[in-house]
């Protein structure tokens, strides 16, 4: 860490300290820039900067308590800003609120570094201190180039509900402030849970989805069993029936035997019947679990509105041109993932509706508008879907402009041009590479803005909409599912398509020799699967580039034309038309609205072992386990939790022993199927603990993981005696993790 | 003479069919078609409509013909819902909504032009039977 400390706590305490502290941290400013925003370029009331000050204060204390003393400088410096600029009111200049927006911003930059240990963040503490200091100091922060507008600048946030705005309608939500003013909330207790804790369950529900489909289709064959079954028995039934059969003796024994048959097709039948009703009440719960999920990674519009305020602030001041903006339904949750991929959209058509949408001041007074211009974010639930609209009161799209211009660019052809409807244009406006604007200038242009806006809304599932009333304005729509199931995912091309397989089951990339059968991958040789033959393509004579597969304990290679690399992904069911064919777990949607199918781990595992029946029955029935009970042991709290949530994702039941004595006590209770341990602890060590355990047969040959800081040679040679799988340097990430569980 | 009231009509290759509009929800252009290699030819991929994965059959196929060419970007289709599945049925032209007769166990459109009238319940039902044969090879040891 870059500050000097000497603190009460292990250096793994400290990083998840550390890592809590920036929640709070991160909470305290935002609230400080909420009451600034509040404000517009007002100076904020005697409450609000009390509010300020006590987060500030409350900073400093928790930044103290973990160590980092140059944040606790930081937080005194602000709180003595804020207090400044309570005591004398000629603190407070046109650019203040922006000037301690952006402090703010900069200090939540630099907390961030300080707690990732990134190099550097000295200089930027201490350009952070100048900036706090000047305010202060009462420096004169009289701006830089443009006195003129400022003085007739509109605040950013403007309540929809004051008193000269004309009433509204059509809004469920009504118009809000977009922050409650000074107003103290109500105390609430919240729990407070890392992220990526909620993240880990939502992947593993996103699993259960793959495996309720696994299962779903076994039974599908056991349903159509049934029916050949009780087609086999009606031919019986038929031959007997019809007297060529001669002895009679032999055909009472065929009747007995048919009528046996009919009632265990029967019951094979109505068993069956009861195991699809179990599946889908199974599916109603994994929807139950996903929903409730969801709804904990769910945020407010707020955190996007107020972001938004921010982006138009400083558009404001790059262009002078004036406008408000006014946000409509900042209560309206959702998936906080989602939240997060829609910034850039947000900003880019915020800055698009600057560039393009808004007329000069002068325009606008000449066709009868306010001198002003408005920007409106909306959000509100329809159904299903989460619409984020982004209006403009501008001049709106001259459509008979972008027809000449489609059909000037080569874009389109004169008759398509004419054919195509207003809407047929706007719609067009999405694709690629048009700008409404004869030149592009440095806000946004050449068109391609819209294409990010576009393509992120639709690989989260939705899309965009685009309506226009010349001289009115322009109203984007961004239209998403509600809840989305985010996966991590590898992307690679076959045949022309992208394919993917969930990330969970891909250990590494590789490369693979032409027409080899096996190729070694770390210290096994792993069977290649020609991915370009099962997907029905001819096979190749090159090197090709190869995605190592992991699942059920089996490795194997899939060869591919190219790797396209991780993405997060929308998982979308595939429907009961697709669901027969096993190949294929799901389906995700590109950015640009294709479909990508999703590999099946678990079929790749059965093709590449064919010779190997008992493999794949493992493979098919018992999907996420490499996995059994697991023990770990190591006496930092931090370590075992780390532990249990990464193994706990591949599948694991997770045990946790604080050092070596408790392991041996509870290895006596249970069987585990695999031990990672640390190698320093109080009252049992490691290696003794293993030493112990390779005594007992149970524990004979159990798969045992070392974790240390010491991996020193003569630590290796005592590991490798005791028959240890893998020894692992700290820190311990997910990959090493993978890696040792797929050493042999 | 039986009378059937509002029925799309469209062009397949050579031969012309009709549906009942009851069953169609929609006539779209199709997006990107993306393959779905160890699919039967009656399903002749998949697209994005409205963020739906939605499956595009080629009903040649389905009534056991030699199935068309394969659906593309721009082909036209009649989104259609049965037994609880929604699909795309790919068409190369969609001509008209019509009100057709039964004339002796044959249906004629106006200007009495035979047409085969589709159920979109068989054609699914189809679908679902030559799909999980797929499936179930797939699956057989």
């Amino acid at each position: 860490m870059s500050d000097a400390l000497d603190l009460d706590f292990d250096p793994d305490e400290l990083v998840m300290l550390r890592q809590l502290f920036a929640t709070e941290a991160h909470e305290a400013l935002e609230v400080v820039t909420m009451r600034v925003l509040a404000g517009g370029t007002a100076r904020p009331s005697p409450d609000a900067l009390t509010e300020m000050m006590r987060v500030t204060h409350t900073l400093k204390g928790a930044a103290g308590t973990v160590g980092l003393s140059s944040m606790v400088d930081l937080s005194h410096r602000l709180e003595s800003a804020l207090e400044a600029i309570g005591q004398s009111a000629d603190r407070w200049g046109s650019h203040s609120a922006d000037q301690l927006v952006e402090i703010v911003d900069g200090l939540r930059v630099y907390l961030d570094e300080l707690v990732a240990d990134r190099p550097g963040t000295n200089v930027a503490a201490d350009a952070l201190r100048a900036r706090i200091d000047l305010i202060t100091r009462g420096a004169p922060s009289e701006p830089e180039e443009r006195p003129s507008f400022e003085s007739m600048m509109i605040p950013t946030i403007v309540e929809a509900g004051e008193p000269d705005d004309p009433p509204r309608h059509g809004d469920d939500t009504g118009g809000h402030e977009l922050i409650d003013g000074t107003a103290a909330s109500e105390p609430k207790t919240w729990l407070r849970v890392e992220p990526e804790r909620i993240d880990a369950l939502m992947s593993s529900a996103g699993e259960l989805l793959f495996d309720r489909t696994r299962i779903e289709r076994r039974v599908q064959l056991l349903r159509t069993l049934a029916r050949d079954l009780a087609r086999t028995r009606q031919s019986l039934r038929d031959a007997i029936g019809d007297g060529s059969m001669p002895a009679t003796s032999q055909r009472g024994a065929l009747s007995a035997a048919e009528a046996e048959l009919a009632g265990q097709a029967a019951l094979l039948s109505q068993t069956t019947a009861a195991l699809l009703d179990e599946i889908e009440a199974l599916r109603r719960t994994i929807g139950e679990l996903q929903r409730g999920l969801t709804r904990i990674r769910m945020e407010s519009a707020r955190n996007l509105m107020s972001h938004a305020a921010r982006t138009l602030r400083a558009l404001r001041r790059a262009t002078g041109i004036q406008v408000e903006l006014r946000t409509v339904g900042e209560d309206t949750e959702f998936d906080k993932a989602v939240a997060e991929q829609l910034v850039d959209p947000i900003t880019q058509l915020l800055r698009n509706a600057v560039a393009h949408g808004v007329e000069s001041a002068a325009e606008r007074l000449a066709r009868g508008k306010s001198a002003h211009a408005t920007i409106t974010i909306r959000a509100r639930q329809d159904g299903n879907l989460l619409v984020l609209d982004v209006a403009d009161d501008g001049r709106g799209v001259d459509t008979s402009a972008l027809r000449e211009r489609f059909v000037a660019t080569g874009r389109w052809s004169a008759a398509r041009a004419q054919l195509a409807s207003d809407d047929d244009i706007l719609g067009a406006l999405l694709g690629t590479g048009v700008s409404v604007r004869g030149v592009a200038d440095e806000l946004a242009g050449r068109g391609v803005g819209l294409d990010l806006v576009r393509e992120t809304v639709a690989r989260l599932g939705g899309e965009v909409r685009v309506t226009s009333a010349p001289g009115r304005g322009t109203t984007f729509s961004l239209r998403l599912p509600l809840s989305t199931s985010l996966a991590q995912a590898m992307l690679f091309k076959v045949g022309g398509q992208v394919y993917a397989i969930p990330n969970v089951h891909v250990v590494d990339t590789t490369l693979v020799e032409a027409g080899a059968h096996t190729t070694p991958v770390r210290h096994e040789q792993l069977p290649v699967l020609r991915l370009e033959t099962v997907l029905g393509h001819g096979a190749t004579g090159d090197r090709r580039p190869g995605v190592v597969v992991s699942f059920a304990g089996k490795g194997l290679v899939c060869t591919v034309d190219k790797i396209v690399g991780p993405r997060e992904i929308i998982i979308k069911p595939l429907g009961p038309l697709l669901a027969p064919l096993t190949l294929y777990a799901a389906a995700t949607i590109s950015g640009s609205g294709k479909v990508q199918l999703i590999l099946d781990p678990a079929q790749l595992v059965r093709r590449a072992y064919p010779d190997a029946p008992e493999a794949a029955a493992d493979a098919v029935s018992a999907p996420l386990v490499l996995a059994g009970r697991a023990l770990v042991v190591d006496d930092s709290r931090a370590i075992r939790e780390a532990m249990t949530s990464m193994l706990g994702r591949e599948g694991w039941i997770v045990d946790v022993a604080e050092d070596g004595g408790r392991a041996l006590q509870m290895t006596r209770q249970l069987r585990y199927d695999l031990v990672v341990t640390d190698l320093e602890m109080p009252e049992l060590g490691g290696f003794d603990l293993i030493a112990r355990l390779r005594t007992e047969d149970r524990f004979k040959q159990t798969p045992i993981i070392i974790i240390t800081s010491r991996a020193s040679p003569e630590h290796r040679r005592r590991a490798k005696d005791l028959g240890v799988r893998a020894l692992v340097a700290k820190p311990i990430t997910r990959r090493k993790l993978l890696e040792a569980l797929a050493a042999r | 003479m039986a009378e059937l009231r509002n029925v799309i009509v469209f062009s397949l290759g050579a031969a012309r069919y009709a549906v009942e509009i009851r069953w169609v929800r929609e006539v779209v252009s199709l997006g990107f078609v993306t393959a779905v290699p160890t699919a039967p030819p009656s399903l002749g991929g998949v697209v994005n409509l409205h963020g739906v994965i939605l499956p595009v059959l080629d009903v040649s196929a389905l009534l056991g013909q030699p199935p068309g060419p394969p659906a593309r970007q721009g082909d036209g289709a009649l989104v259609v819902e049965a037994e609880g599945v929604t699909c795309a049925l790919r068409v190369d032209q969609v001509d008209h909504v019509a009100s057709l007769h039964e004339d002796a166990g044959a249906v004629v459109d106006a200007s009495g032009r035979p047409l085969t009238l589709l159920d979109p319940i068989n054609l699914v039902r189809r679908a679902l039977e030559l799909v999980g044969g797929a499936g179930k090879a797939e699956l057989a040891p």
